[in-house]
């Protein structure tokens, strides 16, 4: 289809995106119900009315959130099919089969019941409801990884080459990375060399893995993990984060070390959040703080190329921004907590 | 001066005004669809958007025109 029509189509959505008034409306609620009737207004009315018939209170804002992101990815991917847009939106997408098989994943060695892992899923990839639904019902992750080969999903192969490691560490991070690297390896080969769109996806991807890297780093700084372990864990292709400055973060004594890794790399907003979180074990701000960036970069590039795929793509970015904002004033209306904390948890880009 | 040379200059001038109006035309029409698809609201502006390239064209016909009359 022409990029013309598409890009069209797809600023017409970006132009239903919510606004700074409607967060205000959706803030200022007291509770849940009167969050679904302020939701009701929004371009969010027909999937929080069928989602409130089946769940009432936050599962419903919940379900009716998933919903619409379901439909919205099934839109854009129906709207690029056959044109230049669509192997990043299949790449944008991929992103949630690696959450899908991951969460499935978890809930099999965690044994968390069926009901609960379906909550948890997002349907807006290629592998869709009733493929997910089947996943489910097997009995453990050799089971999950075995019916995913059966399907003949790509995402089988590196789950089946790890899955004896898996079996005799019983880690699921072992499996979890070799997914994501798998994704990003394979994501990055899909792209061309000197096409402008690909590179604009190429350079978010590579900021993706970046950012994955340093909240790893951190992380296994903070528990200790010897070197070569955590060097099992790198993510290759990032942008600005090598091996060599992942080593050094996670064998750093001090936390100047660690602040003087990220110094001249485009992370260095980090520097000053480093110290506080690694003094009080919190990192729940750095990775607000990484994300935060990430989908800056991301929503960025819906103003790019006009006449290019990357509208799409930044446009992808902010919905699932708008998402996200919208569930944390759910959850802190459910929780009862203040405007001025929710004010702080919310993803301004 | 009243050889094959006229017509064919009022040819070219009335041709690449019709050409370029026609690619300008349909890359404002496969757009304008899009835009109305999502926002049936602006097929007004739409329309107008679409008439505009026109204005190319009749340039194009009023210099063919003025190259038959004017030049002998």
């Amino acid at each position: 289809m022409d990029l013309g029509y598409i890009n069209a189509r797809v600023r017409g959505m970006h132009s239903r995106l919510l606004g700074q008034k409607a967060f205000d409306a959706l803030m200022i609620q007291q509770d849940i119900p009167s969050l679904v009737s302020e939701l009701e207004k929004t371009p969010y009315r027909d999937e929080i009315q069928e989602a409130s018939v089946l769940y009432p209170g936050l599962k419903g804002i919940e379900t009716a959130l998933r919903l619409n992101l379901v439909h919205t990815c099934q839109k854009i991917l129906s709207l690029v099919e056959g044109s230049d847009a669509e192997p990043l939106v299949r790449i944008i997408l991929a992103r949630w089969d690696v959450h899908n098989i991951k969460t499935v994943m978890r809930g099999k060695h965690l044994h968390v019941s069926p009901e609960e892992i379906e909550e948890c899923l997002i349907p807006a990839g290629s592998l869709g409801e009733p493929l997910l639904v089947e996943l489910i019902k097997q009995p453990d992750v050799r089971g999950v990884v075995d019916l995913l080969a059966t399907w003949e999903v790509p995402f089988a192969r590196p789950l089946t080459q790890y899955l004896d490691e898996y079996a005799s560490a019983r880690e699921l991070s072992v499996l979890e990375y070799a997914l994501d690297r798998f994704h990003y390896e394979n994501s990055l080969a899909l792209l061309k060399a000197g096409k402008s769109d690909h590179e604009v996806m190429r350079t978010l991807l590579m900021q993706e893995i970046d950012s994955l890297n340093l909240k790893n780093a951190i992380r296994m700084n903070r528990d200790r993990v010897d070197p070569e372990t955590a060097q099992k864990y790198f993510l290759p292709g990032g942008e600005s984060i090598t091996l060599e400055k992942f080593l050094i973060m996670v064998k750093a004594n001090n936390i100047d070390e660690i602040v003087g890794t990220v110094e001249g790399t485009p992370y260095y907003f980090l520097a000053s959040l480093i110290p506080e979180a690694m003094r009080t074990g919190t990192f729940s701000v750095l990775e607000k703080e990484l994300d935060e960036h990430l989908t800056r970069k991301g929503t960025g590039v819906f103003r790019s190329d006009p006449l290019g795929g990357a509208v799409v793509i930044g446009y992808l970015w902010a919905k699932q921004n708008e998402i996200i904002n919208i569930r944390i004033i759910a959850r802190c209306k459910d929780a009862r907590i203040s405007d001025a904390e929710l004010e702080k948890e919310l993803r301004h880009v | 001066m009243a050889g094959w040379e006229i017509p064919l200059g009022a040819a070219i001038a009335f041709a690449a005004g019709a050409i370029g109006t026609a690619w300008a035309q349909s890359r404002i029409g496969s757009a304008g669809a899009g835009t109305i698809a999502e926002r049936p609201e602006t097929s007004g502006s739409i329309i107008v958007l679409e008439a505009i390239p026109e204005t190319l064209v009749i340039l194009g016909f009023v210099v063919a025109s003025m190259i038959i009359i004017m030049v002998e």
